[in-house]
């Protein structure tokens, strides 16, 4: 059975994988991004707190995925549980690094101008320093998809969704007619899903980007 | 690239580097128009991942941190009633030969991958190579979408199951990023400095040998320490591929549902996993060139 013989075959299936994919990464992204910016925003002020933001979560990064799913599956049981905890884990790093970073990268004298104005704390946070720091969080954003996108297929192992179950499959019994359109059939609707989701990041940018900073 | 570079730079100096940064731009334009232009009109669709700065006081706290990690996991462990399927899992010495492996896998594949990478990266930035950087940095951003776990399961069915499959696909996943971060090491040498080379009357080899490579030096070490870290985590999917390694504790430990197994394995691998970063971050403090220190 050729390759595309396969895919017009098992389509239903590899969609209901690939929507399954999608949907654990995606949801565990946007989590990942609020909490990442809200530590970004609590910490970028203090030199040794911002530090410890990055040291932590480049710790957790530091950790291999197998071993983290591994140590999560004694505490909330397999399947969506530990990929999810897992995968937001996984996305803080990029993210709260861009938005430190980001935030401290503000002018200062144009959020003194803001204050200037009788803007208020919270005012000048989301109205000045949020969007000129919002370039390099969505960089982050798009570093780390593509990864969560791997470590999700990783969790098929402990009984996660997504695409993974296709290459362990095949994984599975490596002798088999099957075997290799079932990795390709994995490995590559990963691929492309990453790649959609960064045209699709890159739209937001350009939505979402302050006219003001636009290059 | 300027979020990129923004990263590179340790927190506190991003403006002073943001300015050095704008001015070498006006430079580059003045000595190579074309370049310059080139470079401007599509951002590189890879960048590489950030650099972690070591600190001192990182050096110290690890370890202390490992020590107390293994000790409660010993004493979690000696008191932990092991069936005979665990017993099984965990005799003979099979959880030091787990270690042994999996460390092996790690050198042996970051060995590979710093051979393969970092002379590919020095040619790709000759001159008369340029044009082939982008297309290197565009396959390297393909390749970050890749899973390592699918690499693996190709190369499986391609090789066939046993530690060949699982050391070429370990080498193959961590070659694309080593290799960007040589590329923007080497690139992001300041150019008045390679003129100033040039202009002594350095060769093209002098130059590389006496100028770019020492200042690319912390940012390929940099590498070095991806090439590990990266290593050390797809070593856990050596199993998959029958390549033995910490993994093997894991995957036993899911399977036959053994917790104490599963956990022993996690926490090796992650004391691992530290502890090479931990050699890898010291590496990058003692072997950075004098030189590149006063300047910051």
């Amino acid at each position: 059975m050729s390759f595309w013989e396969y895919l017009a075959g098992r389509h239903q299936q590899l969609l209901t994988d690939a929507g399954q994919h999608a949907g654990v990464v995606f949801p565990c992204m946007v989590v990942a991004t609020v909490i990442g910016v809200l530590i970004g925003i609590v910490t970028y002020r203090t030199e040794w707190a911002g530090h410890l933001a990055t040291l932590t979560t480049s710790t957790i990064l530091t950790i291999p995925s197998l071993a983290m799913i591994g140590l999560l599956i004694p505490i909330v049981g397999p399947g969506v549980a530990p990929t999810v905890i897992a995968l937001t884990l996984y996305g803080l790093l990029p993210i709260v690094r861009n938005s430190v970073v980001g935030l401290r990268g503000v002018d200062p004298a144009l959020v003194d101008a803001a204050r200037g104005i009788g803007m208020s704390r919270l005012m000048r946070l989301l109205r000045v320093e949020l969007p000129l720091a919002w370039p390099p969080i969505l960089t982050g954003i798009r570093v780390a998809t593509p990864m969560l996108m791997g470590i999700a297929a990783i969790a098929a192992y402990a009984s996660g969704p997504g695409l993974g179950n296709e290459i362990f499959r095949g994984l599975a019994s490596p002798g088999s007619k099957n075997a290799l359109n079932q990795v390709l059939a994995g490995t590559l609707g990963i691929v492309v899903l990453a790649l959609v989701f960064d045209a699709a990041y890159v739209l937001v940018g350009r939505l979402t980007m302050p006219r003001g900073i636009r290059g | 690239m300027s979020t990129a570079e923004q990263q590179r730079r340790p927190e506190g100096e991003d403006e002073a580097e943001a300015e050095g940064l704008s001015r070498r731009d006006e430079v580059e334009e003045l000595a190579f128009p074309d370049e310059a232009e080139a470079e401007q009109d599509a951002p590189s669709p890879w960048q590489p991942p950030p650099l972690r700065r070591p600190t001192w006081q990182r050096l110290t706290l690890l370890p202390a941190f490992l020590v107390a990690l293994l000790l409660a996991t010993c004493l979690w462990f000696r008191q932990a009633d092991l069936d005979t399927v665990s017993e099984n899992a965990l005799s003979g010495g099979q959880v030091s030969r787990a270690l042994w492996q999996h460390v092996k896998l790690t050198v042996i594949s970051t060995f590979f991958v710093l051979v393969i990478a970092v002379p590919l990266g020095i040619l790709l930035t000759r001159r008369a190579f340029r044009k082939a950087t982008r297309v290197a940095m565009t396959i390297a951003g393909m390749g970050q979408a890749t899973p390592a776990i699918g690499l693996l399961a190709l190369l499986v069915i391609w090789l066939g199951t046993g530690t060949k499959a699982a050391l070429t696909g370990m080498v193959v996943y961590a070659v694309l990023p080593v290799l960007a971060h040589t590329i923007a090491g080497l690139k992001a040498g300041d150019p008045t400095l390679l003129q100033a080379a040039r202009g002594i009357g350095m060769s093209p080899f002098g130059v590389l040998a006496r100028v770019e490579l020492p200042l690319a030096v912390p940012l390929i070490l940099a590498g070095v320490r991806t090439a590990l870290v990266l290593d050390v985590g797809t070593a856990t999917l050596a199993t998959f591929g029958g390549g033995g390694g910490l993994g093997v504790l894991i995957t036993t430990g899911i399977t036959h549902r053994r917790m104490p197994v599963l956990v022993l394995g996690a926490i090796l691998t992650i004391a691992l996993a530290l502890l090479v970063d931990w050699l890898a971050s010291l590496a990058e403090v003692v072997l950075r060139p004098r030189g590149l220190e006063a300047g910051r």
